[in-house]
Protein backbone atom coordinates (compact mmCIF):
# COMPACT_ATOMS: atom_id res chain seq x y z
CA UNK A 1 0.00 0.00 0.00
CA UNK A 2 1.37 3.09 -1.06
CA UNK A 3 1.58 6.54 1.09
CA UNK A 4 -0.77 8.87 0.22
CA UNK A 5 0.33 11.40 -2.16
CA UNK A 6 1.09 14.97 -0.29
CA UNK A 7 0.80 17.38 -3.68
CA UNK A 8 1.13 20.05 -1.41
CA UNK A 9 4.74 19.06 -0.61
CA UNK A 10 5.59 17.87 -4.55
CA UNK A 11 4.43 21.45 -5.34
CA UNK A 12 6.38 23.19 -3.07
CA UNK A 13 9.38 20.88 -4.14
CA UNK A 14 9.08 21.65 -7.94
CA UNK A 15 8.91 25.16 -6.93
CA UNK A 16 12.20 25.30 -4.91
CA UNK A 17 13.97 23.49 -7.97
CA UNK A 18 12.28 26.17 -10.87
CA UNK A 19 13.57 29.16 -8.22
CA UNK A 20 17.27 27.28 -7.71
CA UNK A 21 17.64 25.98 -11.35
CA UNK A 22 17.91 22.42 -10.43
CA UNK A 23 17.46 19.67 -13.60
CA UNK A 24 16.75 17.28 -11.69
CA UNK A 25 14.59 16.13 -14.29
CA UNK A 26 14.34 12.46 -12.97
CA UNK A 27 12.68 13.81 -9.18
CA UNK A 28 10.24 16.22 -11.94
CA UNK A 29 8.92 13.64 -13.56
CA UNK A 30 8.17 11.40 -10.85
CA UNK A 31 6.08 14.17 -8.87
CA UNK A 32 4.88 16.34 -12.04
CA UNK A 33 3.37 13.07 -13.29
CA UNK A 34 2.03 11.94 -11.11
CA UNK A 35 0.35 15.73 -10.38
CA UNK A 36 -0.96 15.49 -13.84
CA UNK A 37 -2.19 11.73 -13.68
CA UNK A 38 -4.19 11.91 -10.23
CA UNK A 39 -5.63 15.57 -10.80
CA UNK A 40 -3.98 17.60 -8.48
CA UNK A 41 -2.97 19.84 -11.46
CA UNK A 42 -6.26 22.36 -10.48
CA UNK A 43 -5.00 23.13 -6.99
CA UNK A 44 -1.59 25.05 -8.56
CA UNK A 45 -3.77 28.03 -9.55
CA UNK A 46 -1.67 30.01 -11.76
CA UNK A 47 2.06 28.50 -11.43
CA UNK A 48 0.56 25.45 -13.43
CA UNK A 49 2.04 26.89 -16.57
CA UNK A 50 4.99 27.02 -15.12
CA UNK A 51 4.54 24.18 -13.87
CA UNK A 52 3.96 22.31 -17.16
CA UNK A 53 6.99 24.00 -18.40
CA UNK A 54 9.60 22.35 -16.35
CA UNK A 55 7.57 18.74 -16.62
CA UNK A 56 7.86 19.18 -20.18
CA UNK A 57 11.63 19.73 -20.18
CA UNK A 58 12.27 17.09 -17.76
CA UNK A 59 10.21 14.89 -19.59
CA UNK A 60 12.12 15.87 -22.80
CA UNK A 61 15.18 14.71 -20.55
CA UNK A 62 13.98 11.27 -19.93
CA UNK A 63 12.54 10.44 -23.67
CA UNK A 64 8.75 10.27 -21.79
CA UNK A 65 7.09 11.47 -24.89
CA UNK A 66 3.54 11.08 -23.86
CA UNK A 67 3.73 12.84 -20.57
CA UNK A 68 5.65 15.78 -22.78
CA UNK A 69 2.99 15.86 -25.10
CA UNK A 70 0.22 16.24 -23.11
CA UNK A 71 2.44 19.28 -21.03
CA UNK A 72 2.97 20.88 -24.62
CA UNK A 73 -1.04 20.47 -25.54
CA UNK A 74 -1.81 22.55 -22.47
CA UNK A 75 0.09 24.92 -23.19
CA UNK A 76 -0.10 25.68 -26.09
CA UNK A 77 -3.92 25.70 -25.65
CA UNK A 78 -3.28 28.43 -23.28
CA UNK A 79 -0.38 30.90 -25.14
CA UNK A 80 -1.46 29.87 -29.02
CA UNK A 81 1.39 32.35 -29.99
CA UNK A 82 3.68 32.97 -27.52
CA UNK A 83 7.30 32.76 -28.11
CA UNK A 84 8.04 31.03 -25.30
CA UNK A 85 5.78 27.87 -26.31
CA UNK A 86 7.31 28.27 -29.38
CA UNK A 87 10.86 28.00 -28.14
CA UNK A 88 9.41 24.61 -26.26
CA UNK A 89 8.00 22.99 -29.28
CA UNK A 90 11.78 23.79 -30.81
CA UNK A 91 12.90 21.85 -28.27
CA UNK A 92 10.85 19.03 -29.09
CA UNK A 93 12.09 19.13 -32.33
CA UNK A 94 16.28 18.92 -31.07
CA UNK A 95 14.77 16.24 -29.13
CA UNK A 96 13.30 14.14 -32.01
CA UNK A 97 16.68 15.40 -33.35
CA UNK A 98 14.81 17.48 -36.04
CA UNK A 99 17.99 19.87 -35.87
CA UNK A 100 17.08 22.06 -38.64
CA UNK A 101 13.35 22.55 -38.27
CA UNK A 102 14.58 23.75 -34.82
CA UNK A 103 16.66 26.13 -36.11
CA UNK A 104 14.16 27.49 -38.54
CA UNK A 105 11.73 27.93 -35.77
CA UNK A 106 14.39 29.46 -33.83
CA UNK A 107 15.11 31.87 -36.62
CA UNK A 108 11.59 32.76 -37.06
CA UNK A 109 11.16 33.98 -33.05
CA UNK A 110 14.22 35.77 -33.47
CA UNK A 111 12.90 37.86 -37.15
CA UNK A 112 10.24 38.69 -34.85
CA UNK A 113 12.00 39.82 -31.57
CA UNK A 114 15.90 39.80 -32.07
CA UNK A 115 16.33 40.65 -28.17
CA UNK A 116 14.84 37.51 -27.40
CA UNK A 117 17.66 35.65 -25.01
CA UNK A 118 16.02 32.29 -24.67
CA UNK A 119 16.19 31.67 -28.74
CA UNK A 120 19.11 33.05 -28.99
CA UNK A 121 20.81 30.44 -26.32
CA UNK A 122 18.77 27.59 -28.14
CA UNK A 123 20.32 28.30 -31.50
CA UNK A 124 23.84 28.44 -30.50
CA UNK A 125 23.07 24.92 -28.59
CA UNK A 126 21.83 23.73 -31.96
CA UNK A 127 25.06 24.81 -33.08
CA UNK A 128 27.16 23.29 -30.48
CA UNK A 129 24.47 19.69 -30.90
CA UNK A 130 25.32 19.82 -35.09
CA UNK A 131 28.64 20.57 -33.99
CA UNK A 132 29.45 23.32 -35.70
CA UNK A 133 31.45 25.03 -33.24
CA UNK A 134 32.64 28.11 -34.94
CA UNK A 135 29.21 29.19 -35.49
CA UNK A 136 28.42 28.47 -31.82
CA UNK A 137 31.45 30.63 -30.97
CA UNK A 138 30.76 33.59 -33.32
CA UNK A 139 26.83 33.11 -32.20
CA UNK A 140 27.97 33.73 -28.60
CA UNK A 141 30.06 36.34 -28.82
CA UNK A 142 27.71 38.40 -30.64
CA UNK A 143 25.45 37.52 -28.13
CA UNK A 144 27.77 38.30 -25.27
CA UNK A 145 29.11 41.39 -26.97
CA UNK A 146 24.94 42.85 -25.75
CA UNK A 147 24.54 40.87 -22.62
CA UNK A 148 27.93 40.79 -21.76
CA UNK A 149 27.16 40.35 -17.81
CA UNK A 150 25.60 37.00 -18.42
CA UNK A 151 28.38 34.76 -16.57
CA UNK A 152 27.12 31.54 -17.76
CA UNK A 153 27.37 32.34 -21.30
CA UNK A 154 31.01 33.63 -21.01
CA UNK A 155 31.95 30.04 -19.13
CA UNK A 156 30.50 28.51 -22.08
CA UNK A 157 32.49 30.56 -24.70
CA UNK A 158 35.72 29.87 -22.56
CA UNK A 159 34.73 25.85 -22.70
CA UNK A 160 34.32 26.16 -26.58
CA UNK A 161 37.65 27.87 -26.98
CA UNK A 162 39.15 25.72 -24.88
CA UNK A 163 38.34 22.71 -26.72
CA UNK A 164 40.35 24.37 -29.37
CA UNK A 165 43.75 25.02 -27.31
CA UNK A 166 42.58 28.95 -27.99
CA UNK A 167 44.38 29.63 -24.13
CA UNK A 168 44.39 33.30 -24.77
CA UNK A 169 40.75 33.69 -25.88
CA UNK A 170 39.32 31.79 -23.38
CA UNK A 171 41.63 33.42 -20.53
CA UNK A 172 39.54 36.69 -22.17
CA UNK A 173 36.22 35.18 -20.97
CA UNK A 174 37.77 34.71 -17.78
CA UNK A 175 38.81 37.88 -17.43
CA UNK A 176 35.23 39.42 -18.21
CA UNK A 177 33.88 36.74 -15.65
CA UNK A 178 36.36 37.96 -12.86
CA UNK A 179 35.48 41.71 -13.98
CA UNK A 180 31.73 40.33 -13.49
CA UNK A 181 32.10 38.40 -9.95
CA UNK A 182 35.78 39.62 -8.56
CA UNK A 183 35.28 37.46 -5.09
CA UNK A 184 34.09 34.49 -6.58
CA UNK A 185 37.36 32.51 -5.83
CA UNK A 186 36.13 29.52 -8.42
CA UNK A 187 37.02 32.30 -11.28
CA UNK A 188 40.42 32.85 -10.22
CA UNK A 189 41.36 29.33 -10.19
CA UNK A 190 39.75 28.47 -13.73
CA UNK A 191 41.61 32.14 -15.03
CA UNK A 192 44.83 30.55 -13.29
CA UNK A 193 44.97 27.02 -14.95
CA UNK A 194 44.12 28.82 -18.28
CA UNK A 195 46.94 30.37 -17.59
CA UNK A 196 49.07 27.80 -16.47
CA UNK A 197 48.48 25.62 -19.50
CA UNK A 198 49.36 28.35 -21.97
CA UNK A 199 52.89 27.58 -21.38
CA UNK A 200 54.56 30.91 -21.63
CA UNK A 201 56.83 32.24 -18.64
CA UNK A 202 54.59 36.05 -18.83
CA UNK A 203 51.80 33.88 -17.61
CA UNK A 204 53.53 31.37 -15.20
CA UNK A 205 54.56 33.93 -12.87
CA UNK A 206 50.50 35.57 -13.56
CA UNK A 207 48.87 31.76 -12.83
CA UNK A 208 50.89 31.66 -9.77
CA UNK A 209 49.62 35.33 -8.30
CA UNK A 210 46.29 33.96 -9.17
CA UNK A 211 46.67 30.67 -7.59
CA UNK A 212 47.97 32.69 -4.82
CA UNK A 213 44.58 34.61 -5.05
CA UNK A 214 42.25 31.65 -4.65
CA UNK A 215 44.33 30.55 -1.40
CA UNK A 216 43.58 34.28 -0.18
CA UNK A 217 40.27 34.60 -1.20
CA UNK A 218 38.94 30.80 -0.07
CA UNK A 219 41.37 29.57 2.61
CA UNK A 220 43.45 26.23 2.35
CA UNK A 221 41.81 25.88 -1.24
CA UNK A 222 43.81 22.34 -1.97
CA UNK A 223 43.59 22.58 -5.59
CA UNK A 224 45.01 25.94 -6.01
CA UNK A 225 47.70 24.83 -3.55
CA UNK A 226 48.57 22.31 -5.56
CA UNK A 227 48.70 24.74 -8.49
CA UNK A 228 50.78 26.58 -6.15
CA UNK A 229 53.23 23.76 -6.51
CA UNK A 230 53.30 22.94 -10.02
CA UNK A 231 53.67 26.18 -10.73
CA UNK A 232 57.05 25.55 -8.57
CA UNK A 233 58.04 22.36 -10.08
CA UNK A 234 57.92 23.97 -13.55
CA UNK A 235 60.35 26.83 -12.41
CA UNK A 236 62.44 24.99 -9.94
CA UNK A 237 62.64 22.38 -13.39
CA UNK A 238 63.58 25.47 -15.46
CA UNK A 239 64.85 27.71 -13.32
CA UNK A 240 68.17 28.67 -15.27
CA UNK A 241 65.77 29.35 -17.98
CA UNK A 242 63.89 30.97 -16.10
CA UNK A 243 65.91 33.80 -15.10
CA UNK A 244 67.34 34.46 -18.55
CA UNK A 245 63.37 34.50 -19.65
CA UNK A 246 63.26 37.12 -17.66
CA UNK A 247 65.27 39.43 -19.53
CA UNK A 248 63.96 38.50 -22.70
CA UNK A 249 60.62 38.85 -20.99
CA UNK A 250 61.33 42.17 -19.80
CA UNK A 251 62.65 43.70 -23.34
CA UNK A 252 59.66 42.40 -24.63
CA UNK A 253 57.48 44.14 -22.04
CA UNK A 254 58.54 47.12 -21.93
CA UNK A 255 59.21 47.61 -25.56
CA UNK A 256 54.93 47.37 -25.58
CA UNK A 257 54.25 50.85 -24.51
CA UNK A 258 50.85 50.15 -22.93
CA UNK A 259 50.52 46.83 -21.79
CA UNK A 260 53.03 46.56 -18.42
CA UNK A 261 54.03 43.24 -17.79
CA UNK A 262 52.96 41.12 -14.86
CA UNK A 263 55.65 41.78 -12.47
CA UNK A 264 57.57 38.70 -11.47
CA UNK A 265 58.39 37.01 -8.48
CA UNK A 266 61.67 36.33 -7.25
CA UNK A 267 62.82 32.53 -6.87
CA UNK A 268 62.96 32.83 -2.94
CA UNK A 269 59.40 33.87 -2.45
CA UNK A 270 58.64 30.90 -5.04
CA UNK A 271 60.03 28.45 -2.76
CA UNK A 272 58.69 29.86 0.21
CA UNK A 273 54.81 29.28 -1.31
CA UNK A 274 55.85 25.93 -2.59
CA UNK A 275 56.45 25.20 0.62
CA UNK A 276 53.50 27.21 2.43
CA UNK A 277 51.17 24.99 0.31
CA UNK A 278 52.92 21.59 0.76
CA UNK A 279 52.43 22.38 4.19
CA UNK A 280 48.89 23.56 4.19
CA UNK A 281 48.27 20.24 1.89
CA UNK A 282 50.14 18.11 4.22
CA UNK A 283 47.80 19.62 6.82
CA UNK A 284 44.11 20.17 5.39
CA UNK A 285 44.71 15.80 4.05
CA UNK A 286 45.77 14.85 7.59
CA UNK A 287 42.61 16.66 8.99
CA UNK A 288 40.51 15.41 5.77
CA UNK A 289 41.36 11.90 6.94
CA UNK A 290 39.33 11.91 10.41
CA UNK A 291 35.91 13.67 8.67
CA UNK A 292 36.29 13.14 5.38
CA UNK A 293 35.13 16.64 4.60
CA UNK A 294 37.89 17.55 1.80
CA UNK A 295 38.59 14.25 0.68
CA UNK A 296 35.88 14.57 -1.98
CA UNK A 297 38.88 17.38 -3.84
CA UNK A 298 41.36 14.78 -4.48
CA UNK A 299 39.79 13.35 -7.68
CA UNK A 300 40.10 16.97 -8.76
CA UNK A 301 43.81 18.04 -8.21
CA UNK A 302 44.74 14.93 -10.15
CA UNK B 1 -35.24 71.55 -1.27
CA UNK B 2 -34.33 68.15 -0.67
CA UNK B 3 -34.94 68.64 3.10
CA UNK B 4 -36.93 69.57 5.62
CA UNK B 5 -36.86 71.54 8.54
CA UNK B 6 -38.13 69.56 11.19
CA UNK B 7 -37.08 71.41 14.72
CA UNK B 8 -37.12 74.42 16.25
CA UNK B 9 -34.77 76.57 15.08
CA UNK B 10 -32.88 77.35 18.82
CA UNK B 11 -31.64 73.72 17.94
CA UNK B 12 -29.17 74.88 15.36
CA UNK B 13 -30.24 73.03 12.37
CA UNK B 14 -30.99 69.72 12.82
CA UNK B 15 -32.49 69.09 9.40
CA UNK B 16 -34.71 66.01 8.82
CA UNK B 17 -33.21 64.11 5.55
CA UNK B 18 -35.35 62.33 3.52
CA UNK B 19 -34.46 58.49 3.42
CA UNK B 20 -35.22 58.49 -0.48
CA UNK B 21 -31.96 60.82 -0.95
CA UNK B 22 -30.36 58.02 0.69
CA UNK B 23 -31.37 55.27 -1.60
CA UNK B 24 -31.41 57.00 -4.56
CA UNK B 25 -28.63 60.01 -4.45
CA UNK B 26 -25.87 58.80 -1.66
CA UNK B 27 -25.54 55.07 -2.31
CA UNK B 28 -25.71 55.10 -5.77
CA UNK B 29 -23.29 57.82 -6.21
CA UNK B 30 -20.97 55.45 -4.33
CA UNK B 31 -21.68 52.47 -6.46
CA UNK B 32 -21.47 54.03 -9.47
CA UNK B 33 -18.10 54.96 -8.86
CA UNK B 34 -16.95 51.79 -7.66
CA UNK B 35 -18.03 50.39 -10.55
CA UNK B 36 -16.50 53.32 -12.67
CA UNK B 37 -13.10 52.52 -10.71
CA UNK B 38 -13.50 48.64 -12.08
CA UNK B 39 -14.65 49.62 -15.03
CA UNK B 40 -11.41 52.05 -15.42
CA UNK B 41 -9.22 49.51 -14.45
CA UNK B 42 -10.31 46.67 -17.02
CA UNK B 43 -9.58 49.59 -19.84
CA UNK B 44 -6.36 50.18 -18.51
CA UNK B 45 -5.61 46.73 -18.65
CA UNK B 46 -6.80 46.49 -22.20
CA UNK B 47 -5.09 49.63 -23.26
CA UNK B 48 -1.82 48.31 -22.21
CA UNK B 49 -2.45 44.63 -23.09
CA UNK B 50 0.25 43.84 -25.02
CA UNK B 51 2.80 45.29 -22.66
CA UNK B 52 5.67 47.88 -22.55
CA UNK B 53 7.19 47.09 -26.27
CA UNK B 54 10.26 44.85 -25.82
CA UNK B 55 13.62 47.01 -27.07
CA UNK B 56 15.20 45.88 -29.99
CA UNK B 57 18.72 43.92 -29.78
CA UNK B 58 20.68 47.17 -30.80
CA UNK B 59 19.04 49.38 -28.22
CA UNK B 60 19.76 47.39 -25.19
CA UNK B 61 23.21 46.57 -26.62
CA UNK B 62 23.33 50.90 -26.36
CA UNK B 63 22.58 50.69 -22.83
CA UNK B 64 24.19 47.99 -21.37
CA UNK B 65 27.77 49.03 -22.72
CA UNK B 66 27.43 51.74 -20.39
CA UNK B 67 27.17 49.30 -17.78
CA UNK B 68 30.49 47.51 -18.94
CA UNK B 69 32.30 50.36 -18.80
CA UNK B 70 30.95 50.98 -15.48
CA UNK B 71 32.02 47.33 -14.32
CA UNK B 72 35.46 47.52 -15.86
CA UNK B 73 36.08 51.37 -14.02
CA UNK B 74 34.94 49.21 -10.30
CA UNK B 75 36.56 45.93 -10.53
CA UNK B 76 38.86 46.44 -13.12
CA UNK B 77 41.52 45.96 -10.60
CA UNK B 78 41.03 42.15 -10.91
CA UNK B 79 42.91 41.41 -13.74
CA UNK B 80 45.97 41.97 -14.84
CA UNK B 81 47.32 45.39 -16.30
CA UNK B 82 47.70 44.17 -19.63
CA UNK B 83 44.01 42.83 -19.92
CA UNK B 84 42.68 46.22 -18.21
CA UNK B 85 44.40 48.74 -20.82
CA UNK B 86 43.19 46.76 -23.78
CA UNK B 87 39.72 46.96 -22.73
CA UNK B 88 40.05 50.40 -21.82
CA UNK B 89 41.60 51.57 -24.79
CA UNK B 90 38.74 49.17 -26.63
CA UNK B 91 36.15 50.55 -25.13
CA UNK B 92 37.04 54.31 -25.23
CA UNK B 93 37.06 53.91 -28.44
CA UNK B 94 34.26 52.32 -29.23
CA UNK B 95 32.80 55.04 -26.93
CA UNK B 96 34.18 57.76 -29.40
CA UNK B 97 33.70 56.46 -32.84
CA UNK B 98 29.98 55.13 -31.63
CA UNK B 99 30.49 51.53 -32.64
CA UNK B 100 27.81 50.87 -30.07
CA UNK B 101 25.32 53.30 -30.88
CA UNK B 102 21.84 51.84 -32.19
CA UNK B 103 22.20 54.11 -35.12
CA UNK B 104 26.09 55.05 -35.66
CA UNK B 105 24.87 57.48 -38.66
CA UNK B 106 23.08 59.58 -36.86
CA UNK B 107 25.64 60.12 -34.00
CA UNK B 108 26.31 64.04 -34.70
CA UNK B 109 22.67 64.86 -34.99
CA UNK B 110 20.75 65.85 -32.06
CA UNK B 111 17.90 63.58 -30.98
CA UNK B 112 14.66 64.12 -32.99
CA UNK B 113 11.95 64.72 -30.87
CA UNK B 114 9.47 63.30 -32.88
CA UNK B 115 11.31 59.84 -33.39
CA UNK B 116 8.65 57.63 -33.82
CA UNK B 117 9.61 55.43 -30.49
CA UNK B 118 9.27 58.33 -28.59
CA UNK B 119 5.88 59.88 -30.36
CA UNK B 120 4.88 56.27 -29.26
CA UNK B 121 5.35 56.35 -25.49
CA UNK B 122 3.59 59.70 -25.80
CA UNK B 123 0.75 58.63 -27.23
CA UNK B 124 0.86 55.69 -24.34
CA UNK B 125 0.89 57.80 -21.52
CA UNK B 126 -1.75 59.89 -23.11
CA UNK B 127 -4.19 57.04 -23.72
CA UNK B 128 -3.33 56.05 -20.30
CA UNK B 129 -4.23 59.71 -19.48
CA UNK B 130 -7.75 59.76 -21.44
CA UNK B 131 -8.92 56.22 -19.69
CA UNK B 132 -8.51 58.58 -16.89
CA UNK B 133 -9.96 61.80 -17.36
CA UNK B 134 -12.51 61.08 -19.29
CA UNK B 135 -15.02 58.58 -16.53
CA UNK B 136 -14.13 61.83 -13.63
CA UNK B 137 -15.82 64.24 -16.09
CA UNK B 138 -18.64 62.38 -17.17
CA UNK B 139 -19.55 61.43 -13.46
CA UNK B 140 -19.11 65.01 -12.29
CA UNK B 141 -21.26 66.07 -14.35
CA UNK B 142 -24.06 63.69 -14.08
CA UNK B 143 -23.54 64.26 -10.11
CA UNK B 144 -23.85 68.38 -10.94
CA UNK B 145 -26.36 68.35 -13.48
CA UNK B 146 -28.89 65.73 -11.41
CA UNK B 147 -28.28 65.94 -7.47
CA UNK B 148 -26.58 69.62 -7.36
CA UNK B 149 -27.78 71.42 -4.29
CA UNK B 150 -28.62 68.11 -2.23
CA UNK B 151 -27.31 67.46 0.93
CA UNK B 152 -26.45 63.92 1.72
CA UNK B 153 -24.90 63.56 5.14
CA UNK B 154 -23.87 65.12 8.52
CA UNK B 155 -20.16 64.16 9.85
CA UNK B 156 -20.48 63.15 13.45
CA UNK B 157 -17.92 65.27 14.38
CA UNK B 158 -17.87 69.18 14.69
CA UNK B 159 -15.51 70.98 12.32
CA UNK B 160 -14.03 74.76 11.55
CA UNK B 161 -15.32 76.50 9.19
CA UNK B 162 -12.78 76.26 6.91
CA UNK B 163 -14.22 72.95 5.88
CA UNK B 164 -16.78 74.83 4.15
CA UNK B 165 -16.05 75.44 0.76
CA UNK B 166 -14.44 71.24 1.33
CA UNK B 167 -17.70 69.97 2.05
CA UNK B 168 -20.81 72.26 0.83
CA UNK B 169 -19.54 72.59 -2.94
CA UNK B 170 -22.34 73.54 -5.11
CA UNK B 171 -24.37 74.71 -2.02
CA UNK B 172 -24.38 78.01 -1.62
CA UNK B 173 -26.00 78.99 2.15
CA UNK B 174 -23.72 80.95 4.20
CA UNK B 175 -25.66 80.04 7.30
CA UNK B 176 -25.47 76.07 7.24
CA UNK B 177 -23.65 74.07 9.32
CA UNK B 178 -20.45 72.69 8.07
CA UNK B 179 -20.95 69.17 8.97
CA UNK B 180 -23.76 68.71 6.58
CA UNK B 181 -22.13 67.30 2.89
CA UNK B 182 -23.32 68.11 -0.15
CA UNK B 183 -23.55 66.05 -3.18
CA UNK B 184 -20.62 67.21 -5.00
CA UNK B 185 -18.53 67.08 -2.20
CA UNK B 186 -19.45 63.58 -1.51
CA UNK B 187 -18.05 63.03 -5.04
CA UNK B 188 -15.30 64.36 -4.24
CA UNK B 189 -14.84 62.16 -0.73
CA UNK B 190 -15.39 59.30 -2.76
CA UNK B 191 -12.87 59.83 -5.29
CA UNK B 192 -10.18 60.70 -2.71
CA UNK B 193 -11.20 57.45 -0.11
CA UNK B 194 -12.22 54.58 -2.52
CA UNK B 195 -8.39 54.02 -3.11
CA UNK B 196 -8.35 51.30 -0.02
CA UNK B 197 -11.31 49.84 -1.58
CA UNK B 198 -10.12 49.69 -4.94
CA UNK B 199 -7.17 47.89 -3.47
CA UNK B 200 -9.69 45.43 -2.00
CA UNK B 201 -11.16 44.15 -4.13
CA UNK B 202 -8.67 44.31 -7.35
CA UNK B 203 -5.50 44.21 -5.60
CA UNK B 204 -2.73 46.57 -4.82
CA UNK B 205 -1.48 47.33 -8.17
CA UNK B 206 -5.04 48.63 -9.97
CA UNK B 207 -5.21 51.60 -12.79
CA UNK B 208 -8.72 52.56 -10.79
CA UNK B 209 -7.66 54.99 -8.41
CA UNK B 210 -8.44 58.36 -9.43
CA UNK B 211 -5.54 59.51 -6.81
CA UNK B 212 -3.33 58.26 -8.94
CA UNK B 213 -3.77 60.40 -12.11
CA UNK B 214 -3.42 63.38 -9.94
CA UNK B 215 0.42 61.78 -8.66
CA UNK B 216 1.26 61.37 -11.94
CA UNK B 217 0.78 64.75 -13.30
CA UNK B 218 3.27 66.32 -12.43
CA UNK B 219 5.86 63.51 -13.29
CA UNK B 220 4.79 63.96 -16.45
CA UNK B 221 6.30 67.07 -17.33
CA UNK B 222 9.67 65.29 -16.64
CA UNK B 223 11.83 63.29 -18.74
CA UNK B 224 9.21 60.60 -17.90
CA UNK B 225 7.28 61.00 -21.48
CA UNK B 226 10.18 59.51 -23.04
CA UNK B 227 12.47 62.21 -24.14
CA UNK B 228 14.88 60.21 -26.04
CA UNK B 229 18.13 60.07 -24.68
CA UNK B 230 21.26 60.97 -26.60
CA UNK B 231 23.35 58.18 -26.15
CA UNK B 232 26.27 59.18 -27.86
CA UNK B 233 26.51 61.75 -25.62
CA UNK B 234 26.11 59.72 -22.62
CA UNK B 235 29.02 57.17 -24.52
CA UNK B 236 31.47 60.24 -24.65
CA UNK B 237 30.95 60.97 -20.96
CA UNK B 238 31.58 57.04 -19.87
CA UNK B 239 34.61 57.37 -21.76
CA UNK B 240 36.03 60.76 -20.37
CA UNK B 241 35.45 58.45 -16.93
CA UNK B 242 37.30 55.29 -18.63
CA UNK B 243 40.19 57.47 -19.63
CA UNK B 244 40.84 58.68 -16.15
CA UNK B 245 40.11 55.54 -14.09
CA UNK B 246 44.32 54.97 -13.16
CA UNK B 247 44.58 50.88 -12.72
CA UNK B 248 46.21 49.96 -9.14
CA UNK B 249 46.20 45.91 -9.47
CA UNK B 250 44.60 43.58 -6.78
CA UNK B 251 47.38 41.10 -7.52
CA UNK B 252 50.57 43.44 -7.20
CA UNK B 253 51.87 41.69 -4.22
CA UNK B 254 49.24 39.19 -3.28
CA UNK B 255 52.06 36.08 -2.62
CA UNK B 256 53.46 38.58 -0.14
CA UNK B 257 49.89 39.11 1.34
CA UNK B 258 49.19 35.11 1.11
CA UNK B 259 52.33 34.95 3.13
CA UNK B 260 51.69 37.07 5.39
CA UNK B 261 48.27 35.47 5.88
CA UNK B 262 50.08 32.56 7.35
CA UNK B 263 52.14 34.13 9.27
CA UNK B 264 55.51 33.20 6.89
CA UNK B 265 56.00 36.98 6.66
CA UNK B 266 55.40 39.96 8.75
CA UNK B 267 52.93 42.04 7.02
CA UNK B 268 54.10 44.75 5.22
CA UNK B 269 53.12 47.91 3.46
CA UNK B 270 53.57 47.71 -0.47
CA UNK B 271 56.51 50.35 -0.36
CA UNK B 272 58.78 48.20 2.00
CA UNK B 273 57.98 44.89 0.16
CA UNK B 274 59.37 46.99 -3.38
CA UNK B 275 62.52 47.80 -1.37
CA UNK B 276 62.67 43.89 -0.20
CA UNK B 277 62.11 42.87 -3.69
CA UNK B 278 65.43 44.67 -5.00
CA UNK B 279 67.53 43.72 -2.33
CA UNK B 280 66.72 39.59 -2.18
CA UNK B 281 68.53 38.17 -5.39
CA UNK B 282 69.67 39.50 -8.57
CA UNK B 283 66.55 38.40 -10.09
CA UNK B 284 64.41 40.53 -8.37
CA UNK B 285 66.84 43.81 -8.97
CA UNK B 286 66.39 42.86 -12.37
CA UNK B 287 62.99 42.72 -12.13
CA UNK B 288 62.23 46.10 -9.87
CA UNK B 289 64.37 48.29 -12.51
CA UNK B 290 61.92 46.79 -15.20
CA UNK B 291 58.88 47.49 -13.05
CA UNK B 292 60.33 50.85 -12.76
CA UNK B 293 60.57 51.46 -16.39
CA UNK B 294 57.08 49.73 -17.26
CA UNK B 295 55.64 51.76 -15.11
CA UNK B 296 56.15 54.53 -17.47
Amino acid sequence: MAPPFEYKLAIETLHELRKSGERKSELVISLGGRLIREGYIGKLGDDVWSVYEQIFVAALDHREEALAKTCLENLEKRFPNSPRVKILEGMKLEAEEKLDDALKLYDEILEEDDSNIAATKRRIAIFKAKGQDQQAMEALSHYLDAFYNDAEAWLELSSLYLNYHLYKQAGFCLEELILLQPQNHLYHLKYAEILYTCDNIDNITLALKEFCRVVELCEDHVRALYGIKLVFNLSSVSIISFSTNFCVCIYQCTSRLLSVRTSSIDVKTISELNSLASERISKVYSKGNNNNNNSDEIPNCS
Amino acid sequence: MSYQVSSSPTESQALYLDPAIRDWVLIPIMVVMVLVGVFRDQVTVLLSGSGPKKPVLKAIRETRVLVRGATLRSYGNHIPPSSFYSRKSYLANAYEKGYYLKNPIAMNQTVNPMDPQGMEMMMEGMKKNFAMIIPQTVIMGWVNFFFSGFVLIKMPFPLTLRFKSMLQRGVETSDMDVTWVSSLSWYFLNLFGLRSIFSLLLGEDNAADGMRDMTAMPQMGASATGQPQNYHKLHLAEKENLELTPHAWELEDVEYRLLAQYGKRPRISITETNERNEGSSSVSEYKGKGRKKGGK
